[in-house]
């Protein structure tokens, strides 16, 4: 009986040796890519933005609302930035 | 002449574009330049490398063999676990895809060759071809439904004027996102590299021999991020794609 706890004992001791292995892998990736991450997430914001500029800047010209479309499609453009990164973000987090 | 001897040495000079022909056809400029020979060494090496080495087709496979089987099933599993078996259909595509923008870089990493990717107007036609193809082909399979990926169920009504712009400049902006991350990779990585090596002739005594130590290791990082930035491309190409057949 007690020679069979041992080795449950034991048993558990290995599997729990190879989750905190496994987890300080996934740690160590992590800070490896810590500058390829940042630099994913400031062109998701740089490419929203460029894109609700520009769509603002056609639309002005389009419609002769000088300074509106551009300030709205701005704020649009930053708000669709925040969307990238938040899908990004949960897709890095699904891995 | 020593102003210009200077000039020689910018860390930016790499990326001049020189003409090799001239030919103009329709007022647009069409010669053959440094860019285009590194093109068409890119899909030569690509060709020669893939032909050859599955040329033997044996069933143990040499090492030269099994590399070009590993990459095959690299970019193999990458569709089936993002697309599934619709993705079948577009291995070709994004293995090209991806042969051309690795091994584009890789070519670049050698010295004195041009580095293409690092020209954002080469990387941005990629990424439009991707952008173009995924929108064409969402409309293929979903019809005018397709306008529904820009509507996200479960929002309030009032909320739906603010959000469906919103989702229409994200979806515009992938194009943009997918080009300037290829693009801004390999310019910053091969403009570090150039200033480092004009430390080394800069710095006195045998003090240069740190920054080139540094190269050293600098190079090796570069190797792996022109890996890293072909398999983010072709991994985000294969995300549009599964998007195109599922819209939420």
């Amino acid at each position: 009986m007690l020679i069979n706890k041992k080795n449950k004992l034991e048993e558990l001791k290995k599997k729990i040796d190879k989750i905190e292995s496994s987890k300080d892998k996934t740690v160590i990736r992590k800070k490896e890519s810590g500058a390829g991450f940042g630099f994913k997430i400031s062109t998701e914001i740089i490419a929203a933005l460029a894109v609700g500029v520009g769509i603002g800047l056609i639309v002005d010209n389009y419609l002769n609302t000088k300074p509106f479309g551009l300030i709205i499609f701005f704020i649009l453009g930053a708000f669709a930035g925040f969307l990238n990164i938040y899908r990004v973000m949960r897709r890095i987090e699904k891995q | 002449m020593a102003s210009k001897d200077g000039e020689k040495h910018s860390p930016l000079e790499q990326f001049e574009i020189i003409p090799m022909t001239h030919n103009k056809i329709g007022g647009y400029d069409i010669s053959f330049t440094n860019s285009s020979l590194s093109m068409v060494i890119t899909v030569a090496v690509i060709t020669l490398f893939l032909t050859l080495t599955v040329n033997p087709r044996s069933i143990v496979p040499n090492r030269l063999q099994l590399v070009s089987e590993l990459m095959y099933n690299f970019i193999a599993q990458l569709l089936s676990d993002t697309v599934g078996n619709n993705g079948k259909k577009y291995f070709p595509f994004v293995f090209s895809l991806f042969m051309f923008v690795l091994i584009g870089n890789m070519v670049g990493m050698v010295p004195y060759q041009f580095t293409f990717t690092s020209h954002i107007i080469v990387t941005f036609a990629l990424a439009s071809v991707v952008f173009i193809g995924v929108t064409i082909l969402g409309f293929l399979n979903h019809g005018i439904k397709f306008f529904t990926f820009f509507y996200i169920p479960g929002v309030p009504f009032y909320m739906h004027p603010l959000l469906i712009p919103i989702e229409v400049i994200s979806y515009l902006s992938r194009p943009i996102s997918l080009s300037v991350r290829l693009f801004a990779n390999m310019l910053a990585g091969h403009t570090l590299l150039k200033v480092f090596a004009g430390f080394v002739v800069a710095m006195p005594f045998f003090t240069g021999v740190l920054p080139l130590v540094f190269i050293v290791a600098l190079t090796g990082l570069e190797i792996l991020i022109a890996f890293l930035q072909a398999y983010v491309f072709a991994i985000l190409t294969c995300l549009y794609i599964n998007d195109a057949y599922h819209l939420h």
